[in-house]
């Protein structure tokens, strides 16, 4: 399944907060159809690395290129109309718009009608706000039964967490995205709703056709869905690899346990 | 603890669902309403304003329908405009009613004896929508860089500069053109011409009224349609989080310029029908109480909700208007504060001794007040009628009111807010003499200044009171953040 | 070059700039424990100058004053510290603390609420005329200098009172006990409750300096031009936050260096900008878009880092 192109490459990417070193020379690659996991202790610089490549943050060096263009310096909404969509550990949905509404208002960047031609509803209009009601259920339908039918008109607020981060990731696959960062999808969870998003993951890539770039810290996830995992520790690649390989690197461990080799024994 | 087997459990998503979709799912008559509008298309829902508004003019005079009908319609339009603004994108902008002044000073520019233009009302108009569009761009665009608070004090401050720079924009010499009397002064510009579309002379209230009504349905009926399109979901979802929103493909810094751009319009359009009503451009019409007039009717309304602005614009420029005569003032006043005691206190037992506690207390107090202090008593109430006689054995009413009612007014407002901070006891004892309290600044003081600070203390009571209890507004459905 | 123009309109620009230094810092105070923009400021510096007032009057007017001329000076600035405090407070409790945990906007809506209320009481209360401080008697009419540097006793009573009170503060804020709790409860409210602080007591402390500040304020203004207005607050709070952002919103010495800019900006601008005297709010107003669009955290403010 996994291609060999290309898709996502980081070079020499280096971000420091106020002297802090948060991601330090990472140079890293994601390659078409290929489910790769970030791993690390907190404070690793996982998240400063989504907020880099989706544009939040602008890299003090380095580049970030997806298919061989240099993102650097584009802003975020740029980012993601290329192909590159994410969400959020802590969930930023739009709380007040209806669940259907949020997936609808994220296809903003690939859609044209502008405001002028909306207010009139020219047949153009009305076509494309057809399409895009389409897509919205289809990118809902994707989740089952979760978010279908009379939920689609259930105000963001009103969902539970698991299907709050459904609702995310379809969010992000209408922006009709090559890529998804998806961070933390399996926090807060329990066991039988971990055991979906994982499967939920593979059908993405599967199905969707989606390039997947994972932050997790449940390993049991990260060993059920990953071609490949990275370790980060303070902003530095410890370990990259298969799962087996980096869930037993001995940095990796000693990153976790945070314990000097002389003292385990 | 035990459940039956067949519910699922708290915290699970199931239940959670179910619970929503039982509050989310309307009940009773009013609820069978509410599900029947939103059942209707757009074009229905302002047919259903529409119609009564337009039989209006044949059913009251030309001053009701001035003093009523106009200025409700104004301010509608008005508040409409604002709420693209603030409402869908979430940008408190605090300098709106400058963009209403540059369109009335715009079109007066374009058609009054100031410069000796006379242009036609079709060809004005768009002059005049697109110059404050243009300067709604120019004030938009740090709007970019700020966030809520200092976007707010920067609009603000704008709206300020407008004042000053219309109040002396005629001593100003500029370059090329050399010494031109842009705005008037102080004294503003007179003698605006009425619209005038291809030699049809919109010049009597109800052609203006008629005017009016069409454009509210109109931006009315563009709003839905916006607000139902891609342009109005982006316009939400930045209000809602403008990082997640620019994250997911929506380019904020454009759309809040568009939101400033479209309000500004909607703006200088009525200011340019206001000035054809007023026939005059006057710097002070675009002060900080229209400002704040216009809030509350959009607050009042709801922050996005289009159709609640028609009905706050109702409220907000019909009740002050009522209230100018004490006859209308009186009953309005008292049955709102009846209401609230109606809706608050229970159970009905409570009511009666409160009620009954009130009405033996002011007995007290006038039966004191004339037996010990008889300067307390020798005025009479504003008005006549039975009611206002019975009045005068009640309440206190001192001939010369002035100084004792100052006092009592603060005394008030220190006891409205020191009220809520006692136990349950304390205020059901105290509500008599607070409520006789009162009762006695409104027929002593602020009846007495009916048609000039009444009104704005009023409405700035209000929005401090609707917030409290009901931040989104009468028919807000969703708290609006600003960005 | 016209020297003594220039000192005059510097000392102008200084005692302009002392309070609304002092008034930036009451919104400066309070945006940064509350992040809140409190539109009512302005409005208490009004009310404190009328405060002022009565007890000038209450003391037997500035031609027979009860006590001597300092003493009454003296009450006057207490009763209006007090009463404006104690305003401060009370709108707080009423306006901003039932909306603590409401959507941003609402707090902003109910001060706005707040700011139109104070200000048509006190048209109510005090009527629209300009009332007079007339304090000459009082103080005298004296001119003093220092070389070609002019000044009035009000305003050297300005500038050092207000240097006086900030330095107060300051040493407030990072000394004793309220302060070092005001300073977490500004860095983060929810952690510092945990830590056992009273976010309620410092936030009702906080108002109570602010608002104080400002009361102070509108004594001096109101010693230094003479009159005093009820729509006086509505401009005089609008510099003050001016100057609060220019400063840095959320920093003491940026709340005093902004005012002292504010000041004196608008005061060289009204000598030697082309129809400064009436426009002197416009260059004001565009000295202040300049800082927000070249430096938006102001002077001395830190560039926030968001976290996502």
């Amino acid at each position: 399944m996994t291609g060999d192109a290309t898709l996502l490459e980081l070079k020499e990417l280096d971000k420091s907060f106020g002297g802090l070193r948060v991601i330090a020379d990472l140079d890293m690659v994601v390659k078409e159809h290929e489910i790769v996991s970030v791993i690390g202790p907190n404070g690793a610089g996982k998240t400063t690395l989504f907020n880099l490549i989706t544009g939040i943050y602008r890299p003090d060096s380095g580049e970030i290129q997806l298919d061989g263009r240099n993102l650097v310096g584009m802003a975020p909404h740029k980012i993601t109309e290329l192909g590159i969509a994410r969400t959020f550990q802590t969930l930023r949905l739009f709380l007040n718009m209806t669940v259907k509404e949020n997936v609808m208002a994220a296809q903003y960047g690939h859609t044209k009608v502008g405001v002028l031609r909306s207010m009139v509803r020219t047949p153009g209009a009305r076509r494309e706000e057809k399409e895009i009601h389409r897509l919205a259920e289809e990118k809902l339908g994707f989740f089952g039964d979760r978010l279908m039918g009379y939920r689609w008109d259930q105000f963001a607020y009103s969902l539970s967490y698991a299907n709050r981060r459904r609702l995310e990731i379809a969010r992000a696959m209408a922006t009709q995205a090559r890529i998804l960062l998806l961070d933390e999808p399996a926090a807060g969870m329990n066991p039988r709703e971990t055991h979906e998003i994982t499967e939920l993951i593979g059908k993405l890539r599967d199905d969707g056709g989606y390039t997947i770039l994972v932050i997790e810290h449940d390993m049991h996830v990260v060993e059920g869905i990953s071609d490949r995992v990275v370790a980060l520790d303070h902003g530095v690649k410890i370990a990259e690899g298969s799962f087996e390989a980096v869930a037993t690197d001995p940095r990796v461990v000693e990153a976790y346990l945070g314990l000097r080799k002389t003292e385990t024994k | 603890m035990e459940q039956p087997p067949d519910t699922p459990r708290i915290g699970v998503d199931e239940w959670v669902a179910s619970v929503e979709g039982k509050r989310e799912r309307y009940t009773g008559p009013r609820g069978a309403v509410l599900k029947r509008w939103e059942r209707l298309p757009p074009a229905a829902r302002v047919l259903v304003f529409a119609t009564p508004a337009a039989v209006f003019p044949f059913l009251t005079s030309g001053g009701n329908l001035f003093r009523y009908g106009l200025f409700t319609l104004v301010y509608a339009l008005l508040a409409l405009g604002l709420n693209i603004v603030v409402g869908f994108a979430g940008l408190l902008d605090l300098g709106y009613v400058a963009f209403f002044g540059c369109g009335a000073y715009m079109y007066a520019i374009l058609a009054s004896p100031q410069f000796g233009n006379h242009w036609q009302a079709e060809a004005a108009i768009p002059v005049v929508v697109v110059f404050t569009a243009v300067v709604g761009l120019l004030v938009g665009l740090p709007s970019r860089r700020l966030l809520g608070d200092y976007l707010a004090i920067l609009t603000l401050f704008f709206g300020q500069a407008f004042v000053v720079f219309v109040n002396n924009a005629n001593r100003i010499s500029f370059p090329f053109v050399g010494h031109a009397d842009l705005t008037g002064g102080a004294n503003g510009i007179a003698n605006i011409d009425p619209f005038n579309f291809f030699g049809y002379r919109i010049d009597s209230t109800r052609k203006q009224y008629y005017l009016l009504l069409i454009a509210v349905a109109l931006v009315l009926i563009l709003l839905m349609f916006v607000n139902e399109s891609r342009t109005g979901r982006a316009w939400r979802a930045l209000r809602e989080d403008p990082l997640a929103a620019e994250v997911m493909s929506i380019p904020v810094n454009r759309l809040k310029l568009l939101a400033f751009v479209f309000g500004a319009a909607v703006a200088g359009l009525t200011g340019a029908i206001y000035g054809t009503i007023a026939t005059a451009a006057l710097p002070g019409d675009y002060d900080v109480g229209l400002l704040i007039t216009v809030y509350a009717i959009m607050i009042l309304g709801g922050f996005g909700s289009i159709m609640g602005i028609v009905v706050g614009a109702m409220i907000v420029n019909n009740i002050p208007k009522l209230l100018h005569s004490s006859a209308n003032a009186r009953p309005l006043f008292y049955g709102t504060i009846l209401l609230a005691i109606l809706v608050k206190l229970r159970p009905w037992r409570l009511l009666a001794a409160e009620l009954g506690g009130l009405v033996a207390f002011g007995f007290a107090i006038h039966g004191i007040a004339s037996a010990a202090y008889p300067r307390l008593v020798d005025g009479e109430s504003i008005g006549s009628g039975v009611s206002a006689r019975a009045l005068d054995h009640w309440m206190l009413f001192p001939k010369n009111p002035v100084k004792i009612a100052d006092v009592a007014y603060i005394l008030l407002v220190a006891a409205i807010v020191v009220y809520p901070q006692l136990s349950r006891v304390w205020r059901a004892v105290l509500l008599p003499p607070l409520l006789y309290l009162v009762m006695f600044v409104w027929e002593n003081l602020l009846l007495v200044h009916i048609g000039g600070a009444t009104r704005l203390i009023l409405l700035g009571a209000m929005l401090v009171a609707l917030m409290n209890i009901r931040p989104q507004g009468l028919f807000g459905t969703a708290t609006v953040e600003i960005a | 070059m016209n020297w003594s123009l220039f000192f005059d309109l510097t000392v102008s620009g200084l005692t302009l700039g002392s309070l609304y230094a002092l008034i930036a810092l009451g919104y400066s105070l309070v945006y940064g424990i509350l992040k809140l923009l409190n539109f009512a400021h302005g409005d208490v510096y009004m009310i404190g100058a009328f405060l002022g007032w009565y007890a000038l009057h209450a003391l037997g007017g500035p031609v027979n004053p009860t006590f001597t001329g300092a003493v009454v000076l003296f009450l006057m600035f207490v009763v209006a510290m007090l009463g404006c405090g104690v305003l401060g407070v009370a709108i707080e409790r009423f306006a901003y603390r039932p909306l603590r945990n409401a959507p941003r906007i609402a707090p902003l809506i109910s001060a706005l609420g707040v700011s139109i209320f104070l200000q048509n009481s006190a048209l109510l209360i005090f009527g629209a005329a300009f009332r007079d401080y007339d304090t000459f008697d009082l103080i005298g009419v004296k001119t003093y200098n220092i070389g070609q540097l002019f000044f009035s006793v009000p305003q050297l009573l300005t500038v050092v009172a207000a240097i006086g009170l900030m330095v107060a503060l300051t040493l407030f804020v990072a000394r004793s006990r309220l302060g070092k709790a005001m300073r977490s409860t500004s860095f983060d409210r929810e952690a510092a409750s945990m830590m056992g602080i009273d976010v309620d007591r410092v936030i009702s402390v906080t108002f109570f300096i602010g608002s104080a500040l400002a009361g102070a304020a509108g004594v001096m203004f109101a010693l230094v031009f003479g009159q005093i207005y009820h729509f006086m607050g509505f401009i005089a709070g609008l510099k003050g936050f001016t100057a609060a952002v220019l400063g840095g919103i959320g920093s003491i010495p940026g709340a005093m260096v902004g005012g002292l800019i504010v000041g004196l900006a608008e005061s060289y601008a009204t000598g030697y900008l082309p129809q400064g005297s009436t426009f002197q709010n416009l260059y004001v107003f565009a000295l202040l878009i300049l800082v927000i669009l070249i430096r938006p955290s102001g002077l001395f403010g830190k560039a926030a880092i968001s976290k996502v």
